[in-house]
């Protein structure tokens, strides 16, 4: 007999998605994930906008990852136009982007993911249960927030961010409070990557993701020109499309992408296996858990993040520091002169690759827009994963089977709202 | 006291109204143990709404059929429900276009794959339940998010602004962006309590917060046409929170 369990909406994950598993007897048939949040249309909303309200109305995108969107947006607004932006509004970004990827980490693993840890259902139980580390890494999360509100002007969806430049750039005192408030929280990160360590899953090694992200350029290691897959092949962002192939799930509104015929994985665990430039202590980090990381499997994405974490705190310092030095002053943004062209860009996000890329019209009007997310990307890793797991867990309990499926996908962090706008085929 | 029982839930939005809440992080653990979360996806592992609830707080706009059901199961579980942001009060960004046909919209992004989805314009909260109280914003600020958690704690709502952005611009001593930069700057028409935030970085208001109580909409078109934007420019500009703008408006 046929029998369905369906896990709806699945919890403490961003966004509307559902896991259903069919049985035929006890046997697992199938395992569908459907992400079904309500479509917005974002290209076909930016389709006949300037290219100056492209990143104001992108970043709506989602919230979790505002500024890495408007960052990728401006970058791909830029190649299109052939505009060169500062070294300040360069490091400005930069920064923020840090920003960024502490405060989803840190969301994703201290309220999304820890609750898990712990064994409880949320954060009340986490309030009650470990209090003290509950405010303590709460306090990373808040680093995230305050360079995100202090560079961007709000924290967010960032209002400073625009193409060819910025807005008004930090005052001292504001870099001063931020390197205080990072200084504070470094030692913070080491302890919830000791944390997230000792929480390592255990059972039935899952398939080895075929790992991608975007080539690492200089020192910033979330920005590159080109897409990396490991083995030396290196394809420029610019010809995206010949690496990804789309096509439409059978179910969700979400579409999903095959490297080589393959499912591929992105995000801070394919960064770290594919030799991301890496500051002292989060190097130290990985070089003790490299045994865990290497080649892993998707579970030990979380720890990946949480080595992340240090990373991002260390460099964000590093960069605060630089820009003390400068000491810069406000500059006017590049003038814009609007052409017919086209642009892409990609940038880790914190969940990984994602690519903008536009087409403008000689007035600058936005005439097409293709944004493909990571969640996207890993969809289809996400189900062949899920797929494994129920198999190998045939006779377990609903329950039991529930919460794995679950975990399981809170490893993936994803974004369902971000996930659900991609492009034309 | 007896804890109030909320709920918190996300329709077709962005999340970004839910993470106001989370980015709290002064404030989160109080929260937490102050009232009982009775459903809350994004942090917590409980999939039905059972009810009762004291207060059931809102983000997004309601655009397919399940977004309704949820809408319709909060309002009839709830005493209170609050509209949390711009998309559950105005429509916000994802109604934008909602003069254009949907399919086609639908056709630009999905392709023949389309005709499947279940999906019509996204809608403020009002046009389906009665709302008790909101919150604009895109995303809210966190002090008025909190100004209300601390006020139900006291069995009431707070008050807030009534006046535009372009009032606490000038009491910040920005340069004016409309007058003396040019700029296509929403300041007169759209609802205070950002402290202005936009401006006082040097960036025009885009309108996040929706129309201000009786906006004089017709006299900022008039000062905008004669400072030379196209009118196309102006209502595309206009309408990216709100697509219902009455242009004739004067307050």
């Amino acid at each position: 007999m046929n029998s369905v369990l369906e896990i709806s909406p699945l919890t403490r994950v961003e966004g509307h998605g559902c896991i259903n598993v069919l049985f035929a007897g006890t046997k697992v048939e199938k395992v569908s994930l459907s992400l079904y949040e309500s479509p917005r249309f974002f290209e076909a909303l930016l389709k006949g906008k300037s290219y100056s309200e492209v990143p104001e109305i992108i970043c709506r995108i989602c919230s979790l990852c505002s500024t890495v969107h408007r960052i990728c947006s401006l970058l791909a607004i830029e190649k299109a136009l052939d505009l060169r932006v500062s070294e300040q509004a360069r490091l400005y970004r930069e920064l923020i982007l840090y920003g960024g990827h502490i405060q989803s980490h840190a969301l994703h693993l201290f309220c999304l993911v820890l609750p898990d840890c712990f064994d409880v259902a949320g954060l009340s139980g986490l309030a009650d249960k470990a209090p003290q580390e509950l405010k303590r890494w709460l306090q990373i999360k808040a680093a995230g927030n305050l360079i995100q509100e202090t560079v961007g002007g709000r924290t967010i969806h960032p209002v400073t961010l625009i193409p060819g430049g910025m807005g008004k750039p930090v005052n001292r005192e504001g870099l001063l409070k931020l390197k205080e408030s990072l200084q504070r929280v470094l030692p913070e990160t080491r302890q919830a990557y000791e944390l997230f360590r000792s929480f390592l899953p255990n059972g039935d090694k899952l398939a080895t993701p075929r790992y991608v992200s975007v080539r690492p350029e200089g020192a910033a290691p979330f920005l590159g020109d080109s897409l990396t897959m490991g083995n030396g092949e290196t394809i420029p962002v610019d010809s995206y499309k010949n690496l990804l192939r789309e096509q439409m799930a059978g179910t969700g509104n979400a579409k999903t992408i095959l490297v080589k015929d393959e499912p591929a994985t992105v995000g801070a665990l394919a960064r770290l296996n594919l030799g991301m430039p890496l500051t002292p202590m989060a190097a130290t980090a990985f070089e003790e858990s490299r045994m865990l990381l290497t080649n892993a499997d998707i579970r030990a994405n979380n720890l990946a993040q949480a080595v992340e974490l240090i990373l991002a705190v260390e460099r964000s310092l590093e960069i605060v520091d630089i820009l003390l030095k400068a000491d810069f002053t406000r500059e006017e943004p590049a003038g814009i002169v609007p052409k017919k062209s086209r642009g892409s860009a990609a940038v880790e996000a914190p969940r990984g690759v994602l690519i903008h890329s536009y087409s403008f019209d000689g007035r600058g009007i936005c005439r097409g827009a293709d944004i493909v997310t990571p969640t996207v990307i890993n969809q289809a890793a996400m189900e062949r994963d899920l797929l494994a797991l129920a198999t190998h867990m045939e006779g377990a309990d609903d329950e039991e089977l529930t919460d794995a499926l679950e975990r399981l996908v809170r490893a993936y962090d994803p974004c369902i709202s971000c996930a659900v706008h991609v492009l034309r085929i | 006291m007896k804890k109030p029982i909320i709920a918190i839930a996300g329709l077709t939005a962005c999340s970004g109204c839910q993470l106001t809440l989370l980015n709290c992080e002064e404030e989160l653990p109080e929260i937490a143990q102050r009232f009982i979360i009775d459903y809350f996806p994004l942090g917590l592992t409980e999939r039905l709404i059972t009810g009762p609830i004291d207060v059931a707080i809102v983000e997004g706009a309601v655009s397919t059929p399940s977004d309704l059901e949820i809408l319709m199961k909060l309002r009839n579980s709830c005493r209170c429900l609050v509209a949390l942001g711009t998309c559950a009060l105005w429509g916000g960004i994802a109604a934008m276009k909602n003069q254009e046909s949907r399919k086609d919209l639908a056709g630009t992004v999905y392709g023949s794959a389309a005709d499947e989805l279940k999906t019509f314009n996204p809608q403020p909260l009002h046009r389906f339940v009665k709302i008790d109280f909101a919150i604009t914003g895109c995303p809210p600020e966190k002090g008025e998010l909190l100004a209300t958690l601390a006020a139900l704690l006291r069995g009431t709502f707070p008050v807030f602004p009534r006046y535009p952005v372009c009032s606490e611009c000038r009491s910040r001593e920005n340069l004016c962006l409309l007058i003396e930069r040019n700029e296509m700057c929403l300041g007169p028409l759209i609802q205070a309590g950002c402290n202005a935030r936009c401006p006082a970085v040097g960036i025009r208001c885009e309108g996040c917060r929706g129309p201000v109580t009786e906006a004089n909409v017709a006299a900022e078109m008039e000062l905008f046409l004669k400072k030379g934007f196209p009118r196309d420019e102006i209502v595309s500009r206009m309408q990216r929170f709100y697509p219902e703008w009455n242009y004739e408006q004067r307050s």
